[in-house]
């Protein structure tokens, strides 16, 4: 059986166990609610509907492009004869013309976002047919804050689609009044001013052209407290912010002009020309830009990333600054998708990277997560006695940790091909290694392929410093990586006195014996140029290998005098060509930590069951059980049989045993104290100290879980999300190839669930061999698969004791869940996506394919995101629970993709390398920074395999790592329990690394972190809310009682602690470092101020007296 | 203290005989009359330089109790210069050091009832509102309602009928405001949060309709002659690169005489007081990025230039109210500028420190002193209100009797246990400055002005299209308005 027919035979059988408990009738709907969907088509449907409307999608799915489906589905929709036929002046009928073109847009707007992204759901609160003054009809769409996840492009494109409609519906174009376009433009204003920024800022001018000229109204909710001047307008229905649709028109039609133009002839749509201006202006801007970005590539300084330096979270290198991470191309089978790998000994050394931290860096992109590759080059550190070692293995970084006073070099950093294409950034100048001189050798005139075992043997054993210059002679390349320094970060005259101090007893040397020199500056040189040495008895001992590379490529003093480079400089004078071993240094700093952690909103409910304020703060059950009665706002159900027809609030009547339906929600009485009593027997459970609800429900219908399920979770400590599913968070990792040993799985297990071959197509015996990932396979943290153990024995129970069923799981250690299925879903999405677990990690992340992250519309920049087991989901997940709020469908599992079609995901992962070794003219095409775009012809990636078999197999990648978890697993900022000793740790950090300048580190974490939070805190201080005790309701302003309504305390809701939190701090670093005086009088002022607010005159006076 | 005394004399060139001495030291507050006495001498009387025990009899006899109400930042140095003007100064009104929340939450109650009822004694003080109950009692009864309470929220109906909810200490009610009660619709339109109304109307069901809202309002007030000119200025953000030093040099060459027509000559010599409704400086740390924009980036060497710009004003006295830019606490009331930070500025004699807002008197003329925080509040909150027009706001504000009403928006409240915001006695100018923009207007008889700025357009201003009114000077000379251009 192929691999996607065992996922489809799991799944079947889980609905059917699903199905079967779900007709026991204890939940409201007699079926799993989640449907599955097997394609975009399906999801489509499964989300937004229309019924049918799966097949007419894949029908055209042949012949067109996705969006070219978006549109045509749109106007079959609203030209059905019905809607044609419906008269606008009918009221009934209106109703069907306007529900149609909703029903369209939807529609739309899901093929587009590939039926994934809440926001068609969730990002459209409604389409309107509306007059314009002129008494003609048009179309307006209202956007919600949500439509955020559709990002800049599907959502400016549901603006296009929506004019389309209304075209295909015969209603005339909207036709805004000054006052409506003012609005606009004072709205884009004020949104930046007052809420936060658009990722494009419009002028005036182009809001202006924008509102003038789309011939829809795009309007909609009021998404901030924040109102205008532009007042009632009559046909603006609120008076505040309209953030959805300032997205959609500013971040969508307005920055995607271009975008949109294209589809709008592309559609033979007029009335939008008006956007070639827009699409000129920044194409121009373009060009211009690109032929200066070209040259100026490299001097081109970027410290967006360091603008905020947060508390704790370290600055590791500058920008473009010697000794920080290297640049080397390629792809590990753990790298990719915007995670990059970093060797694990420079993750031991600085502590705050950990596998699956997020660091924001300086190019390609913005950020990435950073995973463990032990083939790349490790840290160059000094220690104290004055050695400075190369670090190349976990437990050598372990043991010299505590001895490192500067780290020169922070190593390698692992950057895919498919980085710089994804962010469109011209390719940097690639790092000096082997892999780059082998094919050189390889592509010798003097190489051929009788040499090859010779080579391999060389490879093998290592290469020594007489080897490789003799191999650069003989094939005439460049030396070798190993032995080559970084000449390029020192001047000619260090080189020269270095050269002399070299020199000086040289005589006596001996070529195969340690170089022995008397200590002097030179020894700074040495450590520049990254060349290892030890001080033994005060003097410096340069190894053989070393001194006989430096004496050989130093042969005489190099010429100072011409303007020449340094490297050029070394050229002239060694005896074998030397490449820049460092061209492109990246800059970085420590984002987020990783995370793989159960989800629990707080407080933590184990039911979905409101009690009110009757369980206490901590919302026991319990506790308001023992009250007998309580009050609470929750769902009235009425019995179906005619002759019983009592009231209740559970889907099975508690009298006769019918079915029951929800009628209304209200007040009412509930006997907790007898339920619990019956719930406890039903459950097969003695008696808990703790079983908490909710305070109350949010849902629409407020319809209660059955008490039984907040029994049985809390019998097995497990906690319920909104949704009534339970919920599991790790940081995204990709991978697409797996050892058995390292993921702890047997290989007889992994054969028995379908791994039967190698990556090189032999049986799988030894669980060392590397494996092929499958695209849907999970490796999952151990902290999940044990949460995961528990919520199965949850399930069981609640099969067994509940349903009365035979248990599904029957799970003891977490190796049992090997094979079961499991859904993962993202936040702003409404699909699943349907996985298997194989293996675990003791990383704290979510090892998966690219594929399987890129279906939940994920990357792996610190993206995280929840699993759930399959039948957790399927037996207790109801629409019922989830909030009626906007936003409330997101984060659900709606659908289930249970298959996932690699032509079908977001393309991020279609720019995944798939190459073995990246082609020696790649290497060279980085030297003249060209458009990865330009060569992406000598790249074999996801893309060009799209549609064939090869989609699935042998993705293969160019640097092995050993094992997927070697290094830190928790960042040192976790660890670290006050923020005093995690500010320690970073500025102790960023004293010992070179590439990093202490002080403006401390200047930084003032300037970012801690001033604008104090000051904010102040002025928050002075305008906050106030909270009550009992109840948590808020004020906006304290009552002149002084009390809460319901007679509670009142507390303030911002305290002085969260205003002092990081004065002290502040006023230390400000004594102990240098800082701008700036600075240090802002720290004043704020304490100054903060001593206002918070100490009495009466109280200095007094105090003053006694003094006196 | 006996050195302390004669020290003082001995500064300002002052020789005192026994008598003098002891009738100085058994005098209850001693240090306080040796401050005025030499201000006295120094002012009135340049040639006698002895002061005997007769003197300073009479000195106490002809001046007690008035003239030892003035209060002083005086140190032990003495006054140097000469002032030839005999001037009336009182601080009626100053929070500074009187700041005695410890921000706890009891601080924050007693500053809203504090509020509450200093207002609302000025309108239960009002005939229509003299027969006023407790909400609660008025929602108890069937018949006529007549409340003063706190505006706690504004809402509309879905038939756009203003609903206003008030509270007092025993209750809350919910105020409707018929639309088409165009009157009392349109002053509603007016109201903000946290201002203290009266309501006439009467009670239906859980809601009161309203026939008539109350401010506390203003009564026409006469007008009090003036013999002098005053000088209103602010927002001169010195330090800042687009401070305007020529047009602020321009400003401080006309106060002395060097500058202008034979017409502002004239006003000049008359100059007797200049008012500051701060922003003096730029100040540190104000705003993101605010380094980029200074030229001046230590706030001690900007209030240093302010008081070499300010040294070069004798012979008028200068009141300097803090402004948001200042180094006071942010929360309003803010105390007057440290002297930790503007030690330049507090060795010139002729110059005074107060909080903002601070009442003062000039002769006579009561001056309300508010930087003008508030009117960001309320030209985002008030229909047909604007920075271009802030004398509208002024002329609100003073309607309503607080400065800054609406709580929990920009301006920040300290939670004082008085709320030194309520316009308590109605003054015959009332100063502010913040926008940028000048306004006057003259409402009820009091004189209502915004100085304007010494900052050319900023940044931030550019981006708005806020457009300045830089270096017009409203001077009060005699009586009568006048506005003087130094750009």
């Amino acid at each position: 059986m192929g691999y996607f027919e065992t996922l489809e035979e799991g799944t079947a059988k889980a609905y059917k166990v699903a199905e079967e408990a779900r007709k026991k009738g204890h939940d409201i709907e007699l079926e799993p609610e989640i449907p599955l969907a097997k394609n975009l088509a399906e999801r489509v449907e499964g989300l937004v509907g229309p019924p049918g409307v799966a097949e007419k999608i894949k029908n055209m799915e042949d012949t067109m492009s996705r969006e070219e489906v978006a549109f045509h589905v749109a106007k079959e929709i609203v030209t059905s004869d019905e809607v044609m036929k419906a008269d606008p002046g009918n009221k009934d009928q209106f109703k069907i013309k306007e529900e149609a073109a909703d029903q369209a847009v939807r529609t739309a707007l899901s093929i587009i976002t590939e039926g994934v992204v809440a926001a068609p759901l969730e990002g459209i609160a409604r389409v309107s047919i509306k007059r314009n003054f002129d008494q003609t009809w048009y179309l307006a769409v209202y956007f919600t804050g949500p439509i955020r996840s559709a990002g800049g492009t599907a959502s400016a494109l549901a603006v296009l689609v929506t004019d389309y409609i209304r075209r295909s519906m015969g209603l005339d174009a909207y036709r805004p009044t000054d006052g409506e376009i003012e609005r606009y433009v004072e709205e884009a204003e004020l949104y930046e001013s007052e809420v936060t920024n658009l990722q494009y800022s419009p002028s005036p001018d182009e809001v202006r052209t924008a509102a003038k000229n789309i011939p829809v109204e795009v309007t909609g909710e009021p998404t901030d407290q924040v109102e205008v001047s532009h007042r009632d307008l009559e046909r603006v229905e609120t008076n505040h912010l309209r953030g959805g649709a300032l997205l959609a028109m500013v971040e969508g039609v307005i920055q995607k002009a271009p975008k949109v133009l294209k589809y709008a002839k592309m559609l033979d749509m007029d009335g939008w020309d008006w956007l070639d201006e827009f699409s000129k202006t920044k194409k121009v801007e373009k060009t211009e830009e690109t032929d200066e970005e070209s040259k100026e590539e490299e001097t081109k300084i970027d410290d967006k990333y360091m603008r905020d330096i947060i508390g704790g979270r370290p600055v590791l290198a500058y920008p473009q600054t010697r000794g920080g991470f290297r640049l080397r191309y390629g792809r590990s089978r753990n790298t990719g998708l915007a995670a990059m790998g970093v060797h694990p000994a420079t993750m031991e050394i600085v502590e705050f990277l950990a596998v699956g931290t997020q660091m924001k860096i300086e190019r390609p992109g913005k950020g990435n997560c950073v995973v463990p590759c032990d083939t790349i080059d490790g840290p160059l550190v000094k220690l104290r006695n004055g050695d400075v070692v190369n670090v190349d293995s976990v437990e050598e970084a372990r043991k010299i940790r505590s001895q490192v006073v500067e780290i020169i070099y922070l190593g390698d950093m692992l950057v895919a091909f498919g980085e710089f294409l994804r962010n469109n950034h011209p390719l940097l100048p690639a790092g000096w290694c082997q892999e780059w001189w082998i094919q050189l050798l390889e592509n010798s005139d003097s190489y051929d392929e009788g040499q090859r075992p010779e080579l391999d043997r060389y490879l093998q054993e290592g290469i020594s410093a007489p080897l490789a210059f003799e191999l650069s002679k003989k094939y005439q390349i460049p030396l070798h990586p190993d032995y080559t320094y970084f000449y390029h970060d020192v001047t000619r005259k260090d080189l020269n006195s270095l050269q002399s101090w070299l020199n000086q007893d040289i005589d006596d040397h001996n070529m195969e014996d340690s170089l022995i020199l008397d200590p002097g500056p030179e020894k700074r040189i040495l450590e520049s140029l990254g060349v290892p040495h030890r001080v033994q008895e005060g003097k410096v001992v340069l190894a053989p290998d070393e001194a006989y590379t430096l004496l050989n490529t130093l042969t005489r003093p190099l010429d100072t005098e011409d303007n020449i480079s340094t490297m050029a400089a070394v050229n002239q004078v060694s005896s074998v060509e030397i490449m820049a071993k460092a061209p492109t240094y990246l800059g970085g700093r420590v984002g987020r930590p990783e995370k793989t952690k159960e989800r629990m909103m707080k407080p933590a409910p184990h039911a979905l069951f409101p009690i009110g304020t009757n369980g206490g703060s901590r919302r026991n059950i319990i506790d308001a059980a023992k009250k007998g009665n309580i009050t609470v706002d929750i769902a009235r159900c009425k019995c179906t049989n005619p002759e019983c027809g009592v009231g209740s609030m559970q889907a099975i009547c508690p009298v006769c045993g019918a079915r029951t339906v929800p009628s209304s929600s209200g007040k009412k009485r509930i006997n907790l104290a007898n339920l619990l009593r019956k719930a406890y027997k039903n459950s097969g459970v003695r008696k808990l100290d703790e079983i908490k609800g909710v305070q109350g429900m949010i849902s629409e219908e407020k319809f209660p879980e059955p008490l039984e399920k907040g029994i049985l979770r809390a019998k097995n400590g497990v906690y319920t999300f909104k949704d009534a599913t339970i919920r599991h968070d790790s940081t995204d990792l990709p991978l697409t190839h797996f050892i058995p040993r390292e993921i702890g799985v047997s290989p007889q297990k992994l054969r028995e669930i379908g791994y039967t071959h190698d990556i090189h197509g032999d049986e799988l015996n030894d669980p060392d061999q590397v494996v092929e990932l499958r695209i849907q396979d999970l490796v999952i943290s151990e902290a999940c698969a044990e949460y995961l153990v528990r919520v199965s024995h949850f399930i069981d129970d609640l099969l067994k004791n509940f349903y009365e069923m035979e248990p599904f799981y029957q799970v003891k250690t977490k190796e049992d869940l090997v094979g079961h299925l499991a859904v993962g879903l993202a936040p702003h999405t409404s699909a699943g996506v349907l996985g298997r677990i194989i293996g675990f990690t003791k990383a704290a992340a979510c090892y998966a394919h690219p594929y399987f992250h890129s279906a939940k519309r994920r990357n792996c920049d610190s993206d995280e995101d929840s699993v759930m087991l399959l039948m957790d989901a399927l037996l207790n997940f109801s629409k019922v629970y989830l909030p009626s709020s906007r936003g409330g469908r997101m984060d659900a599992p709606l659908v289930l993709s249970s298959r996932i079609d690699p032509e079908e995901i977001d393309d991020e992962s279609h720019n995944l390398d798939t190459m073995e070794t990246l082609p020696l003219e790649l290497y060279q095409k980085t030297l003249e920074n060209v458009k990865p775009a330009d060569v992406v012809d000598l790249v074999d990636n996801v893309k060009k395999r799209l549609g064939k078999d090869e989609q699935y197999r042998g993705l293969i990648y160019s640097h092995e790592t050993s094992s997927i978890h070697q290094g830190p697993k928790i960042c040192l900022y976790k660890t670290l329990p006050t923020m005093k000793e995690k500010v320690d740790e970073q500025i102790k950090l960023a004293e010992r690394i070179r590439a990093v300048d202490q002080k403006g580190v401390v200047e930084g974490v003032l300037n970012s972190h801690f001033l604008p939070d104090m000051a904010g805190n102040i002025r928050a201080f002075a305008r906050q809310k106030v909270r009550c005790t009992k109840c948590n309701k808020k004020y906006r302003r304290i009552p002149l009682s002084g009390e809460c309504s319901c007679g509670g305390n009142l507390i303030l809701s911002i305290s002085k602690g969260s205003v002092m939190k990081y004065l002290d701090i502040s006023k230390e670093l400000a004594n102990r470092y240098p800082i701008d005086p700036y600075l240090v009088q802002r720290i004043e002022l704020l304490e100054s101020g903060i001593h206002s607010l918070f100490e009495s005159d009466r109280s200095k006076q007094s105090s003053l007296d006694v003094f006196l | 203290m006996t050195d302390n005394i004669i020290n003082k004399f001995v500064d300002a060139e002052i020789l005192l005989d026994e008598s003098a001495y002891k009738k100085i030291k058994n005098y209850n507050d001693s240090a306080y009359l040796v401050d005025s006495l030499i201000k006295h001498m120094t002012t009135s009387s340049p040639e006698m330089m002895v002061l005997t025990g007769k003197v300073v009899e009479d000195y106490l006899e002809r001046t007690s109790p008035d003239i030892l109400k003035t209060t002083y930042h005086n140190d032990s140095k003495s006054q140097m210069k000469l002032v030839p003007q005999d001037y009336d100064f009182q601080i009626l009104k100053d929070a500074s050091n009187k700041s005695y929340t410890n921000g706890e939450i009891r601080d924050l109650s007693s500053y809203f009832r504090s509020r509450y009822h200093k207002l609302r004694d000025l309108l239960t003080y009002k005939r229509e509102l003299k027969d006023s109950t407790s909400i609660k009692e008025a929602m108890s009864r069937d018949d006529v309602v007549n409340i003063v309470g706190m505006v706690n929220d504004i809402r509309y109906t879905k038939n756009n009928h203003k609903l206003i909810e008030v509270e007092d200490e025993t209750g809350s009610a919910t105020v409707l405001i018929h639309n088409e009660n165009h009157e009392v619709f349109e002053h509603a339109e007016r109201i903000v949060k946290d201002e203290v109304i009266g309501v006439l109307g009467s009670r239906k069901g859980t809601l009161v309709m309203a026939n008539e809202i109350v401010n506390p309002g203003v009564p026409r007030i006469d007008e009090k002659p003036m013999d002098f000119a005053t000088v209103f200025i602010s927002d001169i953000h010195i330090g800042s690169s687009t401070f305007l030093d020529g047009a602020f040099k321009r400003f401080i060459d006309w106060i002395n005489g060097d500058f202008g027509d034979e017409q502002q000559r004239e006003i000049a010599n008359n100059v007797k007081y200049v008012v500051v409704a701060g922003d003096i400086v730029d100040g540190i740390g104000v705003y993101p990025h605010q380094d980029k924009e200074l030229t001046i980036k230590d706030i001690h060497e900007q209030y240093e230039e302010a008081a070499r710009y300010f040294g070069d004003i004798p012979n008028v006295k200068i009141v300097v109210a803090p402004g948001n830019h200042d180094a006071s606490r942010l929360a309003e009331p803010q105390p007057a500028i440290p002297e930790d930070y503007a030690k330049g500025l507090y060795e010139l004699k002729n110059l005074e420190f107060v909080s903002n807002p601070a009442m003062v008197s000039l002769d006579g003329i009561k001056v309300l002193i508010y930087h003008g925080r508030s009117f960001d509040d309320m030209a985002m909150t008030v229909k047909g209100m604007s920075h271009q027009q802030s004398d509208l706001i002024m002329k609100e504000l003073l309607e309503k009797r607080h400065l800054a009403p609406i709580y929990g928006e920009r301006t920040p409240l300290a939670s004082e246990i008085e709320d030194h915001l309520v316009i308590e006695e109605i003054p015959d100018v009332l100063h502010t400055g913040h926008v940028h923009i000048n306004s006057y207007k003259r409402h009820k008889g009091v004189h209502l002005i915004n100085s304007g700025t010494f900052q050319s357009q900023t940044e931030f201003q550019k981006i708005y299209n806020i457009v300045p009114t830089c270096a017009q000077v409203p001077v009060i000379n005699n009586g009568s308005f006048k506005m003087l251009d130094f750009s």
